[in-house]
């Protein structure tokens, strides 16, 4: 695992390719992941969100909470096995029916995650697994790590926890150079935004004040 | 006027096999206890029979007439699930098969075939397929064909030696029960008892009789039932039978000479099965929305697959994908299927779609998502691909419930998404808090074994326990004081205090102290 040094000063890659991964760089960035995962979907796509993981997921890290992801439409989907999540990621992906396909799946093999992309793609749809380790070959465009930062400052209050932010380093993508960027939730979109672009003190004071403490992860 | 339907009934020896490596020469009974706990014979294999033994008899008068009698204790829950089974088998011939309700060790079956007998090639045919079936599967059975359900009891049970295939139509039914004894008419045996003193012993006895006069005859009204026993076996009476399935209204069905022994042949005859059931369903415009294959064995049992669907539907190609993904390889087809059925269980109105009140895209969209639910469904469960539902309580965790996603279309949720945790454990788990005040925002906090330090803190949000529920358990449901917390790793957690220092916990010992739990984790 290699922690990201700087923040990049590329463009975040904002438009999601159709089959991504993610991972959390440690079990308790899971929350952050799902969010950033809830933010890979094209625009304003109203098509529901389908979230599939074998059961055992989500008696670890609890179930995706509605009210806590307000404007999106769930459908779960725990399964037995990984494969059985494997198929149902691309049913929901092939159906066209879905805006965005989540699967917390481990071991997927370069051929099945090539049959994703492919699904994706016919389903005009997002893909993106989320394994807990980024090894392994996969079709994936592009590979994410995230871990959650410490929150912005609420300005009416700066003992309370702020919007939430998180460090979303791109591990490797496909003509595409590695970076990290910070990501801040929005207050009235609940969406993920670029957070120095809106913050404007530049990217050279978020960069050095984030990288000592939470970055090294 | 009168139901005029036609029954084949059969009557059977009991369920309970005797044990196979008895001998079917030695005398053998079922043993069951009576309400005194005297052991009673329930019932008797051929040769027990032969040696003068009846059912009815103490298992102490029996063992003193044949000392050699081998008795087993009977079980007549299982013969009941077995005679069940078999009516669900026995649907091959009719849509509609009850049990006999006249059962103890008459056990039968009524089959309604009104309307089917030329599907098998008439009524002769019919009976002889139905032994002929039965004799594969082992089961001995006497079978009758009448006009009547009563009828057909009566000759299926005393008709002629052997009972093969009693035939009486409305014109001759009168003739052929004429010599049966009046035990056939299905009278209990006080009724019976009467009507043997006063010399009635077989049916043709009664012709004569005014039906008036019959009837008062008899004590406590036992009379009314004797006509009315006999009305019902000559036509002059309806009867209502109750099919152990309720008969569904589309119905396909096929049987092959050669039973189907491999998938690949089940599911080459399901995609005609489909055709032919989706065709009524066009002409009437319904839309199945639950569907049944039903499996017939050669060896006299049946093995069922049901898909679901969220919306009505006729596509036969999507159904035979449903019944893929449900699991059709998964048949137990046992030493091969010579008969399926395929049945509507749940139908609708198919309404034709608004064009104007919603767009084209929009339609098709919702109807691949119906699409995909299903198919989900078929494979995975109902339990499995869920949806939430919102619902009007302000504790967290009843707010929302996740419902089986078949048949809903999943809507967002609309909440306080920065205040709310975007993963909730349920149930909360227990953490170990160290706070400053009592009732104060926690300073550190162990969860899951590991420590943290609060660096910001937001709350207390009080959620006051929703008193007028019942309590789930004996546990007291007290007030809970949530708090959003930062931990110095930039972690954001949702945690809460259960009870109030003061107004519900005062100190006293058999109180039980304040506690604080985790309910979720904010991104």
């Amino acid at each position: 695992m290699t922690p990201a040094r700087a923040l990049s000063s590329d463009v975040y890659p904002e438009r999601p390719a159709p089959l991504e991964e993610a991972c959390a760089a440690e079990p308790r960035d899971m929350a952050a992941l799902l969010l950033f995962a809830l933010s890979r979907r094209i625009g304003d796509d109203r098509r529901p969100v389908l979230v599939t993981a074998p059961r055992v997921w989500f008696a670890e890290y609890g179930r995706p909470y509605g009210p806590g992801a307000a404007g999106v439409p769930l459908i779960l989907a725990p399964t037995t096995t990984a494969a059985e999540a494997l198929w149902t990621l691309e049913q929901a992906l092939r159906s066209g029916a879905v805006a965005l396909a989540l699967g917390a799946v481990d071991g997927a093999s370069l051929a099945q995650t090539r049959r994703l992309d492919f699904a994706a793609k016919q389903g005009e749809a997002v893909g993106l697994i989320l394994p807990r380790r980024l090894d392994g070959l996969s079709a994936a465009r592009r590979r994410w790590r995230i871990s959650t930062f410490e929150s912005a400052t609420d300005p009416d209050d700066p003992r309370a926890p702020g919007p939430a932010r998180l460090i979303a380093e791109l591990v490797r993508g496909r003509g595409e150079r590695p970076g990290a960027w910070m990501l801040e939730q929005d207050d009235e979109t609940h969406r993920l935004r670029l957070a120095d672009r809106l913050a404007g003190d530049g990217l050279a004071a978020i960069g050095h004040a984030g990288a000592p403490s939470g970055l090294a992860a | 006027m009168t139901v005029w339907r036609r029954s084949a009934t059969r009557a059977r020896r009991p369920a309970s096999p005797p044990d196979p490596a008895l001998d079917p020469q030695n005398p053998f009974a079922l043993i069951l206890k009576n309400s005194r706990g005297a052991a009673i014979l329930h019932a008797l294999n051929p040769a027990a029979r032969r040696a003068g033994l009846r059912r009815g008899q103490t298992q102490a008068d029996a063992r003193a007439m044949i000392p050699q009698l081998i008795c087993k204790p009977a079980d007549p829950e299982a013969d009941a699930r077995a005679l069940t089974a078999l009516a669900v088998w026995a649907e091959r011939w009719s849509p509609s098969v009850s049990l006999d309700p006249a059962g103890e060790g008459l056990e039968g079956l009524f089959l309604d075939v009104t309307g089917a007998a030329h599907l098998f090639g008439g009524e002769k045919a019919l009976l002889a397929q139905i032994r002929d079936r039965l004799a594969e599967a082992g089961i001995p059975a006497r079978t009758a064909l009448a006009s009547t359900p009563g009828a057909a009891w009566a000759l299926a049970r005393w008709g002629e030696a052997g009972g093969e295939g009693a035939i009486a139509d409305e014109d001759t039914v009168r003739d052929r029960l004429a010599p049966l004894p009046v035990e056939a008419l299905r009278i209990d045996a006080h009724t019976l008892a009467q009507a043997r003193r006063f010399g009635l012993k077989r049916i043709g006895d009664l012709y004569p009789m005014p039906r008036a006069g019959l009837a008062r005859r008899f004590r406590d009204g036992a009379g009314v039932g004797l006509v009315q026993r006999l009305d019902q076996a000559l036509g002059f009476a309806g009867e209502a039978l109750t099919p152990v399935r309720p008969p569904p209204k589309y119905r396909a069905w096929r049987t092959w000479m050669e039973p189907v022994e491999d998938i690949e042949g089940v599911a080459a005859r399901l995609a005609e099965l489909a055709a032919d059931l989706s065709a009524p369903l066009v002409r009437d415009g319904q839309g199945a929305k639950a569907l049944t294959l039903t499996g017939f064995r050669s060896d006299g049992g049946t093995t069922h697959l049901s898909v679901r669907m969220g919306r009505p539907g006729r596509d036969a190609a999507i159904w035979l994908r449903l019944f893929r993904e449900a699991g059709l390889g998964r048949l137990e087809l046992g030493f091969g299927l010579d008969a399926l059925m395929l049945t509507a269980d749940a139908v609708e109105l198919m309404t034709p779609r608004q064009g104007a009140l919603e767009s084209e895209a929009e339609a098709k969209q919702a109807e691949s998502l119906a699409a995909l639910i299903d198919r989900l469904t078929a494979r995975l469960g109902e339990d499995r691909v869920l949806t939430p539902e919102p619902v009007d309580s302000w504790i967290p965790e009843r707010a929302e419930r996740w419902r089986p996603a078949l048949g809903r279309s999943p809507a967002a949720a609309n909440g306080d998404a920065g205040r709310r945790p975007i993963l909730l454990l349920d149930p909360p788990e227990p953490v170990e808090a160290i706070a400053e005040l009592p009732d104060g925002a926690p300073a550190r906090f162990t969860w899951r074994r590991l420590s943290r330090r609060v660096t910001r803190a937001d709350g207390p949000e009080r959620l006051s326990p929703e008193w007028w529920r019942p309590r789930p358990d004996d546990r007291q449901v007290r007030t809970r004081d949530y708090y959003r917390v930062e931990d110095d790793a930039g972690g954001r957690y949702w945690l809460f205090r259960e009870g109030l220092y003061g107004r519900e916990f005062s100190g006293a010992a058999e109180e039980r102290a304040p506690s604080w739990w985790m309910h979720g984790v904010l991104p």
